[in-house]
C-alpha cells in the first residue's frame, strides 16, 4: 500500500534561497517553529489548525550535502496519525532549484521502524507514532 | 482516526508487529487463507491465526468464507480513506508549490 504524495517543482532561485523560504514562517504553516537539528521539535500552526511534531534529519544547502539540502521531519494534527514530510533541494544549472516534496502515511512509513528515535530512550519510529497518534 | 469503530491506536498496535506487516502486504497483493500464509512464512499456521486476528480486530483485514477455509482480504475501507487523503494533502502541497513559485518567480506588484 502506497499513501503517499509526491510533487516536484523548478523554481528560479538557488538552493539556500530556496531552503530559507521553505524553513521560514508563512510557507509550510504561518506560524513555523523548526529546531533544525535530528529529534529537534516542530510546530506548525496555521489559524486554529495546529500540527506537532520533530525533525527526523536538517541538511542546510552548502552545509552536508554540497549544494543540495534535505529536510525530513513528522507531523500530526491532535488526533490524527503523524505523517512523515520530506523535501529536497537538488541545485540545477546556475541559478535554478529542483525541489522535491514527499508526504507519506504511517503505514507505508512504519516500515523504517528499527531506525531510532533521538530523545526517546532507542525507542523506534513505530512507538513514535503510537504516541503521537 | 478513518476507521469506522477502530481506534488509532489498534490500528498501530496491529502494525507494530513486523510479522503483522508482512502479513498484510502480501494479502494486500493477493487475498489469502491461513494455511496459504503459513506455507509461504517460516510460521506455524498458528501463528499465522493469531496475527490475522489481531489485524482483522484492528480493522484492517476482513474474512471471507471459501468453503471450508476463511479467505483473508485487505479492508477496502482504508484504501478509499487514502484516496481522500491523497487528494486534500495534495492539494495543499500544490498551494504551497504555487505560492512559492510566485514568491520567487513572479516580479512583485508593479508601481503604475
Amino acid at each position: 500500500m502506497v499513501d503517499q504524495i509526491e510533487r516536484e517543482l523548478l523554481l528560479p532561485a538557488s538552493p539556500e534561497e530556496v531552503w530559507n523560504l521553505v524553513t521560514a514562517p508563512g510557507w509550510l504553516a504561518d506560524d513555523v517553529v523548526l529546531e533544525l537539528i535530528p529529534g529537534g521539535d516542530a510546530q506548525f500552526v496555521s489559524g486554529e489548525q495546529v500540527k506537532d511534531g520533530w525533525v527526523e534529519e536538517a541538511v542546510a544547502p552548502g552545509t552536508g550535502g554540497g549544494d543540495a539540502g534535505r529536510l525530513a521531519f513528522w507531523w500530526a494534527a491532535d488526533g490524527d496519525p503523524a505523517t512523515r514530510v520530506e523535501l529536497t533541494l537538488e541545485p540545477e544549472g546556475e541559478a535554478s532549484t529542483r525541489l522535491r516534496v514527499i508526504e507519506a502515511r504511517p503505514l507505508d512509513a512504519l516500515d523504517v521502524v528499527g531506525i531510532p528515535l533521538p530523545g526517546s530512550g532507542g525507542a523506534s519510529y513505530g512507538p513514535a507514532l503510537l504516541a503521537a497518534a | 482516526m478513518t476507521i469506522p469503530g477502530v481506534g488509532a491506536d489498534a490500528v498501530f498496535g496491529a502494525l507494530a508487529d513486523p510479522t503483522r506487516r508482512r502479513l498484510l502486504s502480501t494479502i494486500a497483493e493477493h487475498p489469502a487463507t491461513a494455511t496459504e500464509l503459513a506455507g509461504s512464512l517460516p510460521i506455524s499456521r498458528q501463528a499465522v491465526v493469531k496475527h490475522l486476528s489481531a489485524l482483522s480486530e484492528a480493522g484492517l483485514l476482513e474474512r471471507r468464507r471459501a468453503g471450508r477455509e476463511v479467505r483473508y482480504r485487505v479492508t477496502p475501507a482504508p484504501l478509499s480513506d487514502a484516496v481522500s487523503w491523497m487528494a486534500q494533502v495534495g492539494a495543499q502541497w500544490d498551494d504551497r508549490l504555487a505560492s512559492l513559485a510566485q514568491t520567487l518567480g513572479e516580479p512583485g506588484p508593479r508601481e503604475l
